[in-house]
């Protein structure tokens, strides 16, 4: 191999992309050429110089939050729509007390959900699910988290029929890694709704239902709030959300098994 | 795929390459504002055309789109940048500024910036973001033959300004 070709193959080499055969062979040559392996230290120093890490430009801390904002404005109008959900699934009777609170309540819960022009629906999904927010976390209080402990659905749903006037629904997933402990009466303002507990690992998952006052239909709505993630859907007529501090795809495999229950109708 | 559903694998899948995508774009645009607002630029363009999970190859992807958002954005300012911004230019790399260089650090970056763009940003690409050759072609969108090539004057060029800059600070 002459000086001529070598310098053809020395980048290609330097970068691991020639095969064995022709990396043996400008190996062999730079073991024998000093001027070749001089070239071939100036690029080991240019790399040297490069790769330390003060020389890369680290993004501005800001511009994350930017590029999600910017995102979720250009997402199509569809998907501005749904998260124009919330004003058909609470009680008319609630919206005018949630009004003021919306405001305060929207600040609290941070930027990135607020950035359609529908501020008010925005609002209230903000208040709704900040409230639920808050009653998981109150619910990890010592001796909040259950009215009534069983880890049998049989025992934990006729509860909750003397209780309420609807019947949320209560699957034991014991068996896939969602372990049931009980059920709770909480409250989004004044009204009374279900809380179902369960337990996967370390974390809780306090499942909220209540019934549905408007026909509209609630898509899947997911979001973290505070550290914990929160995900909504209906079902059978009634408003559903799951908050945990479990990680996001834990709760969407402990969501799609309660769709996948509550479709089957199983045994409750 | 729902725009919503389509929104969070987007966002879980690229956010997390946006300071691959900002270095690039700093490198490129050489100030901050700019490369700001070319990622932010790219991520909307990546998302318009973004059909689900790109795996390894996510990376490639978004790194072309903003390679491209910068070589766009660079071409229509030489059509219209006047003498004056031209001249300022290459203020990075004027001899008076290499003699205030004072760190090593500075230094590398000085030397990197006052190459051409396409020296520039294959070596931000092999020797930063450690792509392969492939990658690299992908992404500039010009033969394998040619990303070894600029490689190959990258890099005696950066050896060549760093040594100078090292012989001046001995002065």
């Amino acid at each position: 191999m002459t000086c001529d070709e070598l310098h053809q193959q020395l980048d290609p080499f330097f970068d691991n992309e020639l095969g064995l055969t022709e990396a043996q062979k400008v190996q062999q040559h730079l073991e024998q050429c000093p001027a070749c392996e001089e070239a071939y230290a100036a690029r080991l120093a240019v790399r040297q110089a490069l790769q330390k890490p003060e020389v890369r430009f680290a993004p501005p801390n800001d511009l994350r939050d930017q590029i999600q904002g910017a995102l979720f404005k250009h997402a199509s109008p569809t998907h501005q729509r749904t998260w124009r959900v919330p004003a058909f699934q609470l009680p008319n009777w609630l919206l005018p007390s949630l009004a003021g609170a919306a405001a305060v309540v929207a600040v609290w819960l941070g930027s990135n959900f607020f950035l359609t022009e529908n501020r008010s629906s925005n609002s209230v999904l903000a208040t709704v699910t900040a409230q639920l927010v808050s009653d998981h976390m109150r619910s990890l209080l010592p001796d909040h988290l259950i009215d009534v402990v069983s880890t049998d659905q049989h025992t934990v749903k006729p509860w909750f029929a003397g209780k309420l006037s609807f019947s949320p629904p209560v699957y034991d997933l014991s068996d896939q890694g969602f372990k049931l402990l009980g059920g709770r009466l909480d409250f989004l303002g004044n009204q009374e709704i279900a809380a179902v507990v369960f337990q996967h690992h370390q974390h809780y998952i306090n499942l909220f239902a209540w019934p549905k006052t408007d026909s509209t239909p609630f898509p899947d709505t997911t979001l973290q709030k505070e550290g914990f993630n929160v995900y909504g859907w209906e079902a059978n007529g009634l408003t559903m959300w799951a908050v945990t501090d479990a990680a996001p795809d834990a709760l969407k495999t402990f969501v799609d098994l309660q769709k996948q229950k509550q479709k089957q109708g199983g045994t409750e | 795929m729902n725009e919503e559903e389509k929104l969070t694998r987007f966002e879980g899948e690229m956010l997390p390459l946006m300071s691959d995508a900002y270095n690039l774009a700093r490198w490129l645009m050489q100030n901050e504002q700019d490369a700001r607002d070319m990622v932010q630029e790219a991520y909307l363009r990546a998302f318009k055309f973004f059909s689900g999970v790109r795996g390894d190859t996510g990376r490639a992807w978004l790194l072309r789109i903003v390679r491209n958002v910068c070589y766009d954005n660079l071409k229509k300012r030489k059509v219209h940048s006047s003498d004056e911004e031209l001249e300022n230019i290459p203020d990075d790399s004027s001899p008076e500024n290499q003699l205030q260089v004072k760190s090593e650090v500075e230094a590398v970056r000085s030397a990197l910036a006052s190459l051409p763009e396409d020296f520039r940003t294959v070596l931000v690409l092999r020797e930063m973001e450690e792509l392969s050759y492939r990658e690299i072609s992908e992404i500039t969108q010009v033969p394998i033959g040619t990303v070894m090539s600029r490689l190959a004057r990258g890099r005696q060029q950066l050896a060549e300004a760093l040594k100078q800059m090292r012989e001046k600070d001995l002065v």
